[in-house]
């Protein structure tokens, strides 16, 4: 038998899920489709469920320092439209699903859904994120990476649940985000791409690159990155091919009912290279 | 009152659509009834060797083929499949029993403890078991081949399109000692009906087949809805209570008819003078598991051969291949759909590899006024093509932009299809299947009901029946009653299919509303009907498939214009404008309604849909996967309607339904053609496709 739970404090939600362990559900978009069954009969949930989407306590966005600070409960066209919100993640959410589901779902679901496709984790990762997990035992600080391991995977505890998710606020000189969804809205993510470059004098400063839908979890390679910081603007113009193939051994798509992993992989590469060569353009 | 019949009105059912007080076959629910559940075969092919039932609770029961009465086969046109497996299993999913009882937790519960142990055998996959092959040759066949000067060859492939109806498939049987009653999402009420007398083994009067509210069909709801119908008036009839059999998305998806993939190949004979000599061309059919009606559709596929074009010398020939895999069927547009892709890309593919104007190649063999059909009939109604042409590329700015694209590499591109649709049935249909009988009865309060068959799924013919008969016999609409058909109550007048429910059952109303008019007495009952007679000038060889295979046609002009990204190679519409000859349009809100979808819905199957099978099993099952268009996909279509009314057409409207979805396909390919560069040969051109054309092509 499975029960539900609402509560109407977050305090109150930190000891249900100590004692129940149940599954958490804030705007239910991704865990009603997947706990779904014939209709008329209940949903699919194998363990008890406890409702944050209530909880005003959760809903908020600060600016603290150069961080902003996005509660768990915050739907993600409140975030998409709010002042504090950084313009890459306006641009990820103003594309995701639709307005029915934006208005419902949240930015803690969508990270703790862990999926490959997820449309705001590249953002997430290239704003080097932070989830704030907490439970009635404490609060932990996990990067975004180290927070997801794999497809649907986290390494959230059964009695912790996300609080808040930390991003960084820097604006940079350079930014892209891109989907490549089989629509334009209503689509899961063939591919997600987001890029930023920041450039002074002709020089690289900074330079982060996060892929989507290609291998079982986003990926960043900061070695790479690195490489990049320092070099200059010529430099760049002149190894674009080059830079393509140094990212092609962590792209690793597949291939499934969306797309193909050839397109896949093609197609992130070269939103990479045409990313980089209009840098100079602009710079 | 209105005076010209095409101006619009409001859809009658406007009110209880928008506000949600119409009810669908799910909000019916009948006092007592039990849910029924499929179990499905797990194998692609092979036989079923043993079954383990579990032991049933009281009110509960597996239905299987051992509890039919008459024929364990689905009577379509072509009598192949069966209403459960008995022992052979000709693909995965197809349905075994049912599952029936009052409570669906236990249903559930009971499905998982059925076994069924299989024998499997080597599923075929490809187009090599032909069932069905037809031919048919026009002035000197193939023979112009042996004096062609070049031959240009290319083959066409078209993949599986889903109807993704709003409303998913769902029936309830009635149970009473005498008489089973039927209600249904369906389109066709009579074939229903035919398909139940059939495996119960009864008489006419024995059962009764109702139309629900029908949210949408496309032709999914012609022969499919005869499968789960038959199977829950077998479960009633053992259960003595009302059974109700709903398919939730992913198993529609998964296991109901798709529209079939086509493999066209066609060899276009040219003379030294660039002059096309004959085509011969080839259609092969994916037809899934079972034949149903698949020979009807290549017969229409192999009849739109030229499309809009008029050649003098052809051979055609088509093959139905019977493969392991769900069935296909009936969906809009009928094989013609996939005949017009591969005539619209092939004469544009001619024109490039004879370095000739497409325009003006096009033009020399647009079809005309009196023209020999490919059948060797005639186009006996007036075509107005050329006019609609130039209509079409002013309004698209056509001449202007495919110059521009053609020559510069801008990523941007326009494609122009030119489409007919046969209307009504192909061939002697009407004559010898369908033989129509509509009856309009005239109550003692001068109330006007429509007694025919024809279902209004969403296309609006419950305001323009109503419409046409009230203008007919100048009474107000409100006057005219227009029920969801109910076979105990209306005569057969054939499916609600083929285009031809508007021009042939709405002319038959228009005629007998004449004779009502006639026979008007204040305040007394009147019946008066009318029988489908094929006109005079009509002649058509079932064997030989030669003379006239439709007694009207509707044309079509489509333009389209696109972008291509240059990185991601994904599609955007620019731009769509359409010209239609629908004869007349008895509401012209309802016909651009028609239009807007038709349209979409051939477009994305050009450029979006994506199902495909792997190992016999369906991959694209929910709406997730399979792309349909959402409203940011597409761009305002604007359209133009002609007026070309044709003779025998109620007010001389001829059909729509089905033409608006034909030149979708063609015009966007078209148009990624001309921004790539490149030779489109399939649809949809989706951007894995571009991408793979843009590397090897």
């Amino acid at each position: 038998m499975v029960n539900t739970h609402y509560p109407t404090s977050y305090e109150e939600a930190l000891e249900l899920l100590n004692i129940y362990k149940p599954t958490i559900v804030a705007g239910g978009t991704d865990l009603m489709v997947r706990k779904r069954a014939w209709s008329d009969l209940p949903t699919n949930f194998d363990r008890d469920v406890l409702f944050v989407g209530q909880l005003e306590e959760l809903n908020y966005i600060d600016r603290q320092g150069s961080n902003i600070h996005i509660g768990a409960g915050v739907t993600l066209e409140d975030i998409m439209d709010h002042f504090h919100t950084p313009a890459l993640l306006s641009e990820a959410i103003k594309i995701m699903a639709s307005p029915a589901i934006r208005h419902s779902a949240t930015l803690a679901g969508n990270v703790v859904n862990a999926s490959p496709a997820g449309d705001t984790l590249p953002v997430l990762y290239v704003l080097d994120s932070v989830i704030v997990l907490e439970s009635v035992e404490g609060i932990r600080h996990v990067p975004i990476n180290a927070f997801i391991t794999g497809p649907g995977k986290t390494i959230i505890n059964d009695n912790e649940m996300i609080k808040e998710i930390i991003l960084s606020g820097h604006k940079f000189n350079h930014k892209v985000y891109r989907k490549v969804g089989g629509r334009k809205a209503d689509a899961i993510s063939k591919l997600s791409v987001c890029l930023i470059m920041d450039t002074k004098k002709g020089m690289i400063q900074n330079f982060r690159a996060a892929f989507g839908a290609v291998g079982p979890t986003v990926v960043r390679d900061l070695a790479i990155e690195s490489k990049l910081i320092g070099k200059s603007l010529d430099w760049l113009d002149e190894n674009i091919e080059e830079i393509g193939k140094w990212y092609e051994p962590i792209i690793k798509p597949i291939d499934d009912q969306r797309s193909s992993a050839s397109y896949r992989k093609a197609c992130t590469i070269n939103l990479l290279t045409d990313f980089i060569k209009h840098i100079k353009h602009h710079a | 009152m209105v005076l010209d019949i095409s101006k619009s009105i409001n859809k009658v059912d406007n009110f209880e659509k928008i506000t949600g007080t119409a009810k669908y076959i799910d909000d019916i629910k009948p006092e007592g009834c039990l849910y029924a559940k499929t179990l499905r075969a797990t194998i692609s092919r092979g036989r079923i060797v043993s079954r383990k039932y579990p032991d049933m609770p009281e009110g509960y029961a597996i239905v299987d083929y051992q509890d039919i009465s008459g024929q364990n086969i689905v009577k379509i046109i072509f009598d192949d499949m069966p209403v459960f497996v008995e022992e052979t299993v000709n693909y995965f999913g197809e349905p075994i029993l049912l599952v029936v009882g009052e409570d669906k937790a236990t249903i559930m519960s009971l499905m998982h403890q059925i076994s069924i142990q299989y024998e499997t055998e080597e599923p075929v996959y490809d187009y090599v078991d032909s069932k069905i092959h037809k031919s048919y040759i026009k002035g000197q066949g193939e023979a112009v081949f042996d004096k062609a000067y070049k031959i240009i060859e290319h083959t066409y492939e078209t993949g599986y399109q889903e109807h993704v109806y709003i409303e998913p498939q769902g029936v309830i049987a009635l149970y009473e000692p005498d008489k089973i009653s039927l209600i249904g999402s369906i389109q066709c009420p009579y074939y229903v009906k035919n398909a139940l007398m059939s495996v119960l083994d009864c008489n006419e009067d024995e059962v009764r087949v109702e139309q629900a509210t029908t949210g949408g069909a496309f032709g999914g709801k012609e022969e499919f809805p005869s499968l789960i119908a038959c199977q829950v008036v077998v479960a009633a009839k053992k259960m003595k209570k009302p059974i109700k059999l709903i398919y939730g998305r992913e198993e529609d998806m998964a296991y109901t008819t798709k529209r079939h993939p086509a493999k066209i190949k066609i060899e276009a004979a040219i003379s030294k003078e660039h002059e096309i000599l004959g085509l011969r061309t080839h259609v092969g059919l994916d037809g899934g598991a079972y034949i149903g009606l698949s020979g009807v559709v290549l017969l229409r596929a192999m009849i739109a051969a030229t499309g809009a074009y008029t050649i003098d010398n052809l051979c055609v020939s088509g093959d139905v291949y019977i493969t392991n895999t769900v069935p296909t069927g009936a969906f809009r547009g009928f094989g013609a759909p996939q005949m017009i892709f591969a005539v619209e890309m092939m004469i544009h593919h001619i024109a490039k590899e004879l370095k000739e104007d497409a325009y003006k190649l096009r033009m020399k063999y647009l079809a005309k006024t009196g023209d020999v059909t490919s059948t060797s009939g005639h186009f006996i109604e007036p075509i107005i093509m050329e006019n609609m042409i130039q209509k079409a590329m002013l309004m698209s700015d056509y001449e202007a932009k495919i110059k521009k694209y053609s020559h510069d590499n801008m990523n941007k591109g326009i494609g122009m299809s030119w489409f007919l649709h046969g209307c009504g049935f192909t061939g002697s249909g009407e004559q010898v299947h369908i033989k129509a009988i509509v009856r309009l009865k005239k109550d003692e309060s001068n109330r006007v009901h429509i007694l025919v068959a024809s279902t209004d799924m969403g296309q609006g013919i419950k305001t323009t029946f109503r419409k046409l008969v009230a203008h007919k016999l100048n009474i107000p609409m409100e006057q005219v009653i227009f029920e969801n058909p109910d076979t105990d109550k209306v005569p057969d007048s054939g499916p609600t299919v083929a285009s031809r429910t508007m021009m042939i059952v709405g002319g038959l109303l228009a005629k007998a509303a004449d004779q009502l008019k006639q026979q008007w007495k204040d305040q007394e009952e009147v019946m008066v009907e009318e029988r489908y007679k094929q006109p005079e000038h009509i002649r058509w060889d079932d064997e030989t498939l030669q003379g006239d295979a439709y007694p009207a046609y509707s044309w079509g002009i489509n333009v389209v214009e696109v972008e291509v990204d240059p990185v991601t190679f994904e599609v955007t519409l620019l731009g769509v404008w359409s010209v239609y000859d629908v004869g007349k349009a008895i509401d012209e809100q309802v016909i651009l309604g028609q239009a807007d979808g038709g349209l979409l819905q051939g477009i994305s199957y050009g450029m979006l849909e994506v199902m495909k099978n792997k190992d016999g099993r369906i991959q694209q099952k929910t709406v997730t996967d399979y792309i349909i268009p959402t409203a940011k996909d597409t761009v305002f279509m604007e359209t133009e309607l002609m007026d070309n009314p044709y003779a025998l057409g109620p007010y001389g409207a001829k059909g729509a339904g089905e033409l608006t979805l034909i030149g979708g396909a063609p015009a966007v390919a078209l148009a990624i053609e001309n921004a790539i560069g490149k030779h489109v040969t399939q649809i949809p051109v989706v951007p894995e496709y571009i991408m793979e054309l843009m590397k090897n092509g």
